[in-house]
C-alpha cells in the first residue's frame, strides 16, 4: 500500500495548499471607510440603494455605465460608478453587494448582485 | 366573532394535512419495523405495508396539491403563491415544484419509486430489511419537512421555537404575517383574489423537465448510500456492491443529465450569458455527483479484483451526505449574499443542520465495532448535542463534534476495516481508476470549499467574499488535465498486471496525434496573440485542449480497434469520449467567447477607471444601423403581448463581393411583469461551429405611441463656437457665429443687429444639415429666429448672447417622434459550444450501453 500511501499525502497537501493559498487571494467584504483605506483593493461592498439621490444612466452617451448612491451598512453614503448597463429591476433592489474598487471619492464596481424579493425571494404577506 | 368566510374549499387542506400525517407516521413505523425485522423476518410484512401506506399517501399530498393548483384555490397560500388564474396549465408542473415544499414532495415522490423498485428487487434476501429501513429513515425526514410544528427545545423562555417543516396545506389568511390585513375583514375575499403566478423565469420547458430529473437523480444516490448503510450494519463490505453498481450507474446518468439540462436552461433562458455559472445552485448539484462516479469506478474496480472496500463506503455514503449538505447550502438561506437564485429561507436551517448530522452519526455508530467504544461515542455525541441546545455554544460545539467524528471515523477504519494485502501495480487499470476517483473526489471537495465560503465565514466569524467564476475555472482546470490523461490510458491497461511495453506503444497512437493537433489549434488559440489570459491559465487551457484530445482519440481507438466497434463493451469507452468532448467544448466556448456588442454607438467615450474595460453594451435605436462585430445590426423595433416584448433585431452580413446582404433576425424577448419585474430572455442564433447569444439589458417598454408632430424634449444649451450639442438622433456643432453689421455701427445707426449661429448638425449616418437661428436687436428689443431641420425633426432657437462670458444660448426642441423605441443589447460568441452539447449526448449514451450490459451481466449469473 505504499503507492496509496504517497498518493494519500500529496491528496492532503494539495488539499491544504488549496485552502491557504485561495484564501490570501480572496477579496472581503467591507464597508466604503475600509475600501476608502486601500483604494488599489477590490472589495465586496453590501449596502442599500440611496432612493434620494439622483441615479444617472444614459444609454445614448454609454450604455455601460450606470452611476448611483450606495449607503453601505454603516451608514455611509458614496457615489458609485458601475461599468456595466443598468440591471432590469435595480429600484426594486433590496439589498446590493458591488463588486470593485474606490477611485478618488467614487466607488467603481464591475459587477453587481442584487437581491429582489420579487423575484427571488417569494416575500409572504404580499398580497394583492 | 369570527367570520364565516365564503366559498372556501377547507376540506382539501384537511384531505392534505391528513396525507401529511399519515406519510410520517407510517414512514416511521416502516422504518421501526425494518429494524426489527432485521433480526426477525416477522416483521417485513408490516414494514412493507407501513411503507407502501407512507407511499401512497405522499401521491395522495401530491394529487391534492396538484387537483388545488388545477382548480385555482387561491385560499391556499401555497396556492396563490405560485400561480395564478391566467397562466398556461402547460406549466402547472412547474407551479408544483417552485416553492420548497413542492421540492421537497418530488424528492420523497422519487425516493419512493425508486424504494418500491428497490423492495420488490431485493425481496426476501438478505438485503430487504436493512437497506429498506435506511430507505424509510430518509423518508421520516424528508416527510418531517411538510409537517408545519412547532417544538419548543431551549430552557430559554424566550428562545423562538423550532420549527419541523413547512406545510403547504395552509391557508392564505393564516399565515402570521397576514393576520391584520383588511382583505380578510371580507367574508367573500375569495372571489376578489387571485394567485401571484409563476416567476417568469420558470416558465419555460427546460424548467418542466430540468426539476424532476434533477431531483430523480438526488432521489438515486440513496440507493449506494442505503447499501453502504445496511453493509456496514450487516459487516459484509463486499457483497452488495455488484447489486448496488447498476444503481449508482443510474444515478450518474440522471444526476448528470439532469445538471446538464439545467445548463441549457441556463444558456436558453437565463442571462448570465453562459451555461455554466459556478453558482452555489449548480455546484450543489455538480459536487454530488463527481462523488457518485468516483463511487461507480471503485465499485468497478472491486467487483473485478476486489479491495477499494472503505473508498466505496466512504464515497456511496459521502455521495449523499452531499445531496443532504447541498440541499442545506440552497434551502436554508445561509448562502445570504453569495447567490442571486438561492432559494429562501423558510426557518428550516436548524433542521437541515440535524438532517446532515443524524446520518453522520449513524454512518459513524456502525463503523464502530467494538461496543464499548461504541456506546462511548454516541454518549459524547448526545452529551454535545444536550449541551448544544440547553446552553448555546452551538457553532463550537458543532465543530468540536464534526472533529471528533472524523477521528473516531479514521481510528475505526484502522481498527475494524478490512484491508488490501498486496500493492497496486503502477501500470494496472485499477490504480489508474483509484486516482481517478481521487482526482474526482478532491475537485468536488474544492468545489464544496468555494462554494461554502459563506458557510464557514458563519462558523468562523470571517468576511470572504464568495469566489468569481474565473477562479473557479482556474482551479479545476488543473484537475480536468489530470482526467483527461487517466481517462485516456485506463482503457489501454489491464486489471492487476500490464505488458508496459504493449501499453506504451498503444498509447502513443493516441499521444502523437493529440499532440500535434493539439498544438497547432492551441498556439493560435492561446500564446499567438493576446488572449487577455494570465500565463498559467494559458498554459492550463492549452493543456487541457490537448489532454482532452488524448481521451478522445484514446478511447475512440480503443473503441474502434481493440473492441472492433462492438457496442456491448463500449459503454466506458464512449462515455469517457463524452466527457472529454464535454471538456474541450466548455474550455473553447468559455475560453474563447467573444463580446460582439462593444459599443459603437458611443458619441464620446468617458476614460473609465483602471481595470475596466467590460464594454459589454450596445445602445440601438429604433432603425439605426451600428457595425457589430462582423455584421451591422438595425433595430426594427418591438412588438409585444401583453407583458411580452419582443425586440426584433436583424443581422447583416458581408458576401463575397464584399456588399452588405441580409443573414439572419433575432428577438430577444423582456418579461415585463409588473408584480415579478423584468426578466430577459436570450436569443440565440446557432451555427454548427459557434452561437450568437443576445439579450436585452434595457429598452423602452412604452406602448402608447407619441404624438408626432408635437414638440417636446425642449433643452437649453450655453457654449461658445466649437461647442457640440447631443440630439437624440445627431450631435449639433455650433461652427461660427455670423453678425450682419458691427457693433459700433449698430449703436450709431440705431438700426438692426442681426447675429446668426451657424450650427451643423450630423446624423448617424454622417449626413450634414445646416441650422441658422437668429438673434435679432431691433430698437433695443430682441426677437429670436427660430431655425428647423426638417430631416431631423429639430428646432433651434438663439436665446440669448452673454458678452462677459463669452457665451451664447441656444434652445433646442425635439420632435416627440424622434425619441424613439431603443434597446441595450449584449451579444457573445461562443464559438464550438455544440461539442459540448455533443459530448453530453455521447455521454449519456455511453452511461446507458454501460448499465445495460451491467444490468445484463447481473442477471446472468445469479438466475
Amino acid at each position: 500500500m505504499k503507492k496509496l500511501h504517497i498518493v494519500g499525502i500529496i491528496v492532503i497537501a494539495v488539499a491544504i495548499g488549496v485552502i491557504f493559498v485561495s484564501l490570501k487571494n480572496t477579496s472581503t467584504y467591507a464597508d466604503f471607510t475600509e475600501a476608502l483605506a486601500n483604494p488599489g483593493t477590490e472589495y465586496h461592498v453590501v449596502g442599500k440603494l440611496d432612493k434620494n439621490q439622483p441615479q444617472v444612466y444614459d444609454p445614448r452617451v454609454n450604455a455601460s455605465e450606470f452611476s448611483f448612491t450606495l449607503i453601505d451598512n454603516k451608514g455611509v453614503a458614496k457615489q458609485v460608478v458601475l461599468h456595466k448597463s443598468k440591471p432590469h429591476d435595480f429600484e426594486k433592489s433590496e439589498q446590493i453587494v458591488l463588486i470593485g474598487k474606490m477611485h478618488g471619492e467614487e466607488f467603481h464596481a464591475n459587477d453587481i448582485l442584487m437581491k429582489c424579493p420579487s423575484k427571488y425571494n417569494d416575500a409572504k404577506g404580499q398580497i394583492n | 366573532m369570527d367570520i364565516q368566510y365564503i366559498g372556501e374549499h377547507l376540506w382539501a387542506g384537511k384531505l392534505g394535512h391528513a396525507f401529511i400525517t399519515l406519510s410520517f407516521v407510517a414512514a416511521f413505523l416502516s422504518f421501526l419495523a425494518y429494524c426489527l425485522a432485521s433480526k426477525n423476518k416477522a416483521y417485513l410484512k408490516l414494514a412493507r405495508m407501513a411503507f407502501n401506506v407512507h407511499g401512497f399517501s405522499v401521491l395522495g399530498i401530491a394529487g391534492t396539491l396538484f387537483f388545488m393548483l388545477f382548480n385555482h384555490y387561491f385560499e391556499y397560500q401555497y396556492i396563490h403563491q405560485h400561480s395564478n388564474k391566467e397562466m398556461d396549465m402547460k406549466y402547472i408542473l412547474s407551479c408544483f415544484w417552485e416553492g420548497q415544499e413542492g421540492s421537497f414532495l418530488l424528492w420523497t415522490f422519487w425516493n419512493i419509486i425508486l424504494g418500491w423498485i428497490l423492495k420488490r428487487q431485493l425481496k426476501n434476501g438478505e438485503w430487504e430489511a436493512p437497506v429498506m429501513a435506511i430507505f424509510a429513515l430518509v423518508q421520516v425526514f424528508l416527510a418531517s419537512m411538510l409537517l408545519g410544528v412547532y417544538v419548543y427545545l431551549s430552557l430559554d423562555p424566550d428562545a423562538a421555537p423550532f420549527k419541523i417543516g413547512t406545510n403547504p396545506f395552509l391557508l392564505l389568511r393564516e399565515i402570521p404575517e397576514n393576520a391584520n390585513i383588511p382583505l380578510f375583514s371580507n367574508p367573500n375575499y375569495l372571489a376578489r383574489l387571485n394567485g401571484r403566478g409563476l416567476n417568469p423565469l420558470l416558465m419555460n420547458y427546460w424548467m418542466t423537465i430540468h426539476p424532476p430529473t434533477l431531483f430523480l437523480g438526488f432521489a438515486s444516490t440513496l440507493v449506494p448510500f442505503a447499501f453502504a448503510i445496511a453493509a456496514l450494519w450487516n459487516k459484509q463490505h463486499q457483497k452488495w456492491q455488484a447489486i448496488a453498481l447498476p444503481w449508482t450507474y443510474f444515478g450518474i446518468l440522471v444526476l448528470g443529465v439532469g445538471i446538464l439540462m439545467g445548463g441549457a436552461w441556463a444558456y436558453e433562458a437565463l442571462s448570465f450569458g453562459g451555461f455554466w455559472a459556478w453558482d452555489p445552485v449548480e455546484n450543489s448539484s455538480l459536487v454530488p455527483w463527481l462523488v457518485l462516479v468516483a463511487a461507480g469506478h471503485t465499485m468497478i474496480i472491486n467487483k473485478n479484483k476486489g479491495g477499494s472496500l472503505f473508498t466505496t463506503h466512504f464515497l456511496a455514503i459521502g455521495g449523499f451526505l452531499l445531496v443532504l449538505y447541498s440541499t442545506f447550502l440552497t434551502r436554508s438561506g445561509v448562502l445570504g449574499n453569495a447567490s442571486v437564485h438561492a432559494f429562501t429561507d423558510l426557518g428550516m436551517q436548524g433542521q437541515l443542520v440535524l438532517y446532515v448530522i443524524t446520518f453522520i452519526f449513524i454512518s459513524v455508530i456502525l463503523l464502530i465495532e467494538e461496543s464499548l467504544f461504541k456506546v462511548s461515542y454516541i454518549f459524547a455525541s448526545l452529551y454535545i448535542l444536550f449541551f448544544g441546545l440547553l446552553y448555546g455554544y452551538k457553532r463550537e460545539l458543532m465543530m468540536v463534534w464534526l472533529g471528533g467524528s472524523a477521528v473516531v471515523t479514521i481510528i475505526s477504519y484502522a481498527k475494524y476495516f478490512p484491508k488490501e494485502k498486496d500493492e497496486e501495480e503502477l501500470f494496472s487499470r485499477e490504480f489508474w481508476m483509484f486516482l481517478g476517483a481521487l482526482v474526482l473526489l478532491l475537485s468536488g471537495l474544492i468545489i464544496t470549499y468555494f462554494t461554502s465560503i459563506p458557510v464557514l465565514n458563519k462558523l468562523f466569524g470571517t468576511d470572504y467574499a464568495p469566489k468569481k467564476i474565473p477562479v473557479y475555472n482556474t482551479w479545476i482546470t488543473p484537475f480536468a488535465i489530470l482526467l483527461m490523461i487517466l481517462i485516456g490510458g485506463s482503457l489501454f491497461l489491464k486489471f492487476k498486471k500490464t505488458d508496459t511495453k504493449q501499453f506504451g506503444k498503444r498509447i502513443l497512437y493516441a499521444f502523437v496525434p493529440a499532440v500535434v493537433f493539439g498544438l497547432a489549434c492551441v498556439i493560435p488559440l492561446y500564446f499567438m496573440h493576446n488572449s487577455g489570459l494570465s500565463t498559467w491559465d494559458a498554459i492550463s487551457y492549452a493543456l487541457l485542449f490537448i489532454t482532452g484530445l488524448f481521451a478522445v482519440f484514446a478511447n475512440a481507438g480503443y473503441w474502434i480497434v481493440v473492441l472492433k466497434g462492438k457496442v456491448s463493451k463500449s459503454g466506458a469507452a464512449i462515455a469517457h469520449l463524452g466527457f472529454a468532448l464535454i471538456l474541450i467544448g466548455a474550455l473553447v466556448s468559455t475560453s474563447k467567447k467573444v463580446t460582439l456588442s462593444k459599443n459603437t454607438s458611443d458619441k464620446k467615450v468617458s476614460d473609465l477607471g483602471e481595470g475596466f474595460d467590460d464594454k459589454v453594451s450596445l445602445f440601438l435605436q429604433q432603425g439605426d444601423t451600428l457595425p457589430m462585430g462582423p455584421y451591422l445590426v438595425t433595430f426594427k423595433g418591438k412588438t409585444w403581448k401583453d407583458i411580452d416584448f419582443y425586440f426584433h433585431v436583424d443581422y447583416l452580413k458581408q458576401n463575397k463581393d464584399k456588399k452588405w446582404e441580409y443573414a439572419f433576425s433575432l428577438e430577444p424577448h423582456v418579461q415585463n411583469n409588473p408584480r415579478m419585474g423584468q426578466a430577459a430572455d436570450p436569443a440565440t442564433k446557432h451555427y454548427l461551429d459557434h452561437d450568437i447569444y443576445t439579450h436585452v439589458t434595457a429598452g423602452n417598454f412604452d406602448t402608447v405611441p407619441k404624438k408626432q408632430n408635437a414638440w417636446g424634449n425642449t433643452k437649453n444649451y450655453i457654449g461658445h463656437i466649437g461647442d457640440t450639442i447631443f440630439a437624440s438622433n445627431a450631435f449639433v456643432i455650433i461652427d461660427s457665429i455670423r453678425t450682419n453689421i458691427g457693433k459700433e455701427q449698430y449703436q450709431k445707426n440705431d438700426s438692426l443687429l442681426e447675429v446668426t449661429a451657424v450650427l451643423r448638425a450630423v446624423d448617424a449616418q454622417s449626413r450634414n444639415y445646416q441650422a441658422l437661428p437668429k438673434y435679432v436687436i431691433k430698437n433695443n428689443f430682441v426677437f429670436p429666429k427660430e431655425s428647423e431641420i426638417d430631416a431631423l425633426g429639430l428646432k433651434f432657437v438663439f436665446s440669448k448672447i452673454n458678452p462677459e462670458q463669452g457665451t451664447i444660448e441656444i434652445v433646442m426642441s425635439e420632435k416627440l417622434s424622434n425619441a424613439k423605441d431603443f434597446i441595450v443589447m449584449e451579444a457573445y460568441v461562443f464559438p464550438y459550444i455544440n461539442i459540448l452539447w455533443l459530448g453530453c449526448i455521447i455521454m449519456a449514451i455511453g452511461t446507458g450501453i454501460a448499465i445495460a450490459e451491467r444490468i445484463r451481466k447481473f442477471r446472468v449469473p445469479t438466475n
